[in-house]
């Protein structure tokens, strides 16, 4: 299956890993640019000091644990109260996954190899998402540790952090679809960020003004509805009915049943849609 | 004001889908303002708090930074300033055109939609909607100003940016009274209010200091833009 370039100079025989590799290869090279790893320092500073503020309420919340014996925030909504954080990440690394390759033109070159658009794209939107996932992750997993190590009275909250890290997991991809769909628009880094960041901010401005004017006006259930247009209110409306967890909003409640995770397939199926009509139309330029 | 520079950067920000990006915010404005007087909220509470929320509070900010870094960052991303730098054009003259540019659309994206949001709630009670217009027309040549020199100074323009309006403005600007005085939304707002005569909404900065912090921030960001760009260096994509 795999094809080595042979252009008369030198013989390879050495082993053939597979067209898998190169996909695996590809989407560990994508991840590490996330980090900026392989990169110069200034690339790095941006990822590593979001990842560093994420771990903020992780110190606070196991200093009182040790100190005061009490839990301040919750697992659930760790992702919802970081919500700007998680949002500046994906903006600002969003781009830097998608944009040099339309950029620079490259896309038949990769293509010219045995990996399909979708390989390509799958392995653009994994490397995004196991980077979205360990920024959230990571945190709850130490903040768990460090709640099992101090030994709080009462039993540990496992189902709770469980049900948590499976709804990082689910985020992340959600993130990550949508994020790299709307960084693929443009091939200017710059512009990728601010669309990212616009519709995330526009989603959260609107949420609770929507929610105002209909509860207001008497339309009490259709107003739940508004807190879903965010992103992270709809992971954790999803998380609510799922898990029974809390919800993280300011006022009201979540609309019930099983809608909010339908509304997340749905939201990730769309994205894939747009980013596979994107590629498509890229490699063929 | 060099007229061609001018021509090239308005082609450049509103050609093709770039300007959707502008067009989007202003009429996510006007669509909640049309909600709002649907499900009859158009009160002037209601008003006041859409246009702090979400004119001055997200829309502004947002726009003063796609128009700000969008004049020049994009340029210096793509090295095709070089063109621009090479010609016999002073650099604080194509720093001072920019900046024109940019503050013209945020004037036509960010006021214009403000002014037609209050009007669609409140129509002109209590100068609502002029007060709001102009306290975004000043505070958002004061980000068009301000995002410009970041764009000239740093790469990582657009993101130091949104971390400065969500992190500086929203968050410490809540929580610590006396970071509102260090707040270029605060300042619009405290314009905003010589207009207003609404019950509802009152400024938390005084106008003597709003007005020079203002003017000044404004044209230092301006000035400093155009003398980073005398001594610009083109370095290496990363």
């Amino acid at each position: 299956m795999s094809e080595i370039y042979d252009i008369g100079y030198r013989h390879y025989d050495g082993p053939r890993l597979g067209r898998h590799h190169t996909v695996l290869a590809l989407g560990v090279h994508s991840l590490r640019g996330v980090f900026g790893l392989g990169r110069p320092a200034r690339s790095k500073i941006m990822p590593f000091s979001l990842a560093a503020i994420m771990m903020f309420p992780v110190v606070v919340s196991i200093a009182t644990m040790a100190m005061i014996q009490q839990r301040v925030g919750d697992y659930s909504g760790y992702a919802v109260v970081m919500q700007a954080v998680v949002a500046i990440f994906l903006a600002s690394q969003a781009p830097t996954v998608v944009a040099p390759d339309l950029r620079h033109r490259v896309l038949p070159l990769y293509l010219s190899r045995p990996v399909t658009i979708t390989e390509y794209v799958g392995a653009k939107v994994a490397a995004m998402t196991v980077a979205l996932f360990l920024l959230v992750a990571v945190p709850l997993t130490v903040m768990f540790v460090g709640d099992l190590l101090v030994d709080m009275p009462g039993p540990p909250p496992t189902g709770e952090y469980l049900g948590a890290v499976t709804m990082a997991a689910v985020l992340a991809v959600l993130l990550s679809t949508v994020g790299l769909a709307l960084a693929a628009l443009t091939p200017r880094r710059g512009l990728g960020v601010a669309s990212v960041i616009t519709v995330y901010l526009l989603s959260t401005g609107a949420a609770p003004m929507i929610y105002a004017a209909l509860y207001e006006s008497g339309y009490r259930s259709a107003g739940a509805w508004g807190w879903l247009i965010n992103p992270f209110w709809l992971v954790d409306a999803a998380q609510v009915w799922l898990f029974g967890s809390t919800a993280h909003i300011p006022d009201g409640a979540y609309p019930g049943g099983p809608a909010p995770i339908l509304i997340v397939l749905a939201l990730i199926a769309a994205a894939m849609a747009v980013l596979s009509a994107r590629y498509r139309k890229a490699a063929s330029q | 004001m060099n007229t061609v520079v001018a021509g090239i950067t308005y082609r450049a920000l509103l050609g093709r889908r770039r300007v959707v990006l502008l067009l989007l915010l202003p009429l996510a404005l006007i669509a909640l303002a049309l909600m709002f007087s649907f499900f009859g909220g158009g009160d002037q509470r209601t008003a006041v708090l859409l246009m702090q929320n979400f004119a001055i509070g997200t829309l502004l900010p947002l726009l003063g930074l796609i128009a700000g870094t969008g004049v020049i960052a994009p340029e210096i991303d793509d090295g095709t300033i070089i063109h621009l730098m090479s010609k016999p054009i002073s650099r604080p003259l194509v720093a001072w055109t920019k900046f024109a540019v940019a503050a013209s659309l945020v004037a036509v994206f960010a006021a214009v939609p403000t002014y037609l949001a209050a009007w669609i709630l409140v129509g002109n009670e209590d100068g609502i909607a002029a007060g709001f217009a102009l306290g975004t027309l000043v505070a958002g040549i004061a980000y068009a100003a301000v995002f410009l020199l970041l764009g000239v100074v740093t790469r990582h323009a657009v993101t130091i940016g949104i971390i400065y309006a969500l992190v500086w403005e929203s968050l410490v600007g809540s929580l610590v009274p006396g970071a509102k005085r260090f707040s270029i939304q605060q300042w619009g707002q405290t314009v905003a209010d010589q207009v207003v005569t609404s019950p509802f909404f009152e400024a938390e900065v005084t106008l003597a200091f709003a007005v020079p912090a203002l003017v000044v921030v404004t044209v230092a960001a301006v000035f400093w833009a155009g003398r980073r760009l005398r001594v610009f260096s083109l370095t290496g994509d990363e």
